[in-house]
């Protein structure tokens, strides 16, 4: 088993290939890895609430731990209290915290 | 097992132009905050991060001149990771692919950033813990 860390920066209302890049998180957790999702930048977008996107909901219930960086939040005027309720505030050293820990971080 | 502390960051993204830019400029911060040394190779736009004579300049419709829009300039990031790091007592180096920058006439670059090509890359790769490439879409 392994541990992956995605950096989404992409976003699935402007780039159709997202919804890949969230299949492949959730085919890796399905196979048994821990997989995390850390949304940076216009990433973030689909964990407002009330935004639709079925490709990031299914991520979400899919056993990946989703977080978004909270600068880019801040950036959006995006409150913690304004994310769907699986997804948690992160920071990019988080990021770097599992680049030392050996994980697989992969940017999206 | 090579340097535990050493993460190596490939980076493509030119200045002033991508939010990717901004991110990667944070995950180096991060990474020296945590203590480790940072290797960063730059390629094609990311070769002009580094270019010594990026000017700040005013913002006319503002009606700002160049002190007050106080313009951020990536060699002046560099210049304060490399700062940082050498408080820390950590490594930061810096390598911009040679073909790159002749590509883009950017070949004055501030102090401590290099000139290479790909093999510093596989070398970087190899000797680091870990390592993050962030590629353009």
């Amino acid at each position: 088993m392994s541990d992956y860390l995605f950096i989404q920066s992409q976003d699935p209302f402007t780039e159709v290939r997202c919804a890949a890049q969230y299949q492949l998180a959730r085919q890796l957790r399905d196979a048994g890895h821990r997989v995390h999702v850390l949304l940076v930048q216009n990433g973030v977008a689909p964990a407002r609430l009330g935004a639709r996107s079925e490709v990031f909901d299914a991520l979400l219930g899919g056993g990946v731990t989703v977080s978004a960086d909270g600068f880019s939040l801040k950036q959006r005027e995006i409150e913690a209290s304004d994310l769907k309720a699986e997804v948690t505030v992160g920071d990019v050293g988080d990021a770097v915290d599992a680049l030392l820990a050996g994980s697989k971080v992969i940017w999206n | 097992m090579s340097d535990l502390k050493t993460l190596t960051f490939a980076f493509m993204d030119p200045p002033f132009e991508s939010e990717r830019t901004v991110t990667f400029f944070r995950l180096l911060d991060a990474a020296l905050e945590r203590g480790a040394s940072v290797r960063v190779f730059a390629y094609e736009g990311a070769v002009a991060l580094a270019f010594a004579r990026q000017a700040p300049h005013g913002n006319a419709v503002h009606g700002r001149d160049a002190a007050e829009e106080d313009h951020p300039l990536t060699r002046e990031w560099i210049r304060a990771l490399q700062e940082k790091a050498a408080a820390k007592e950590l490594g930061f180096e810096w390598i911009n692919c040679g073909l790159c920058v002749d590509e883009r006439g950017v070949n004055d670059v501030i102090d401590g950033c290099g000139r290479g090509g790909p093999p510093d890359l596989w070398r970087y790769a190899s000797d680091a813990f870990n390592t993050l490439t962030i590629g353009t879409r």
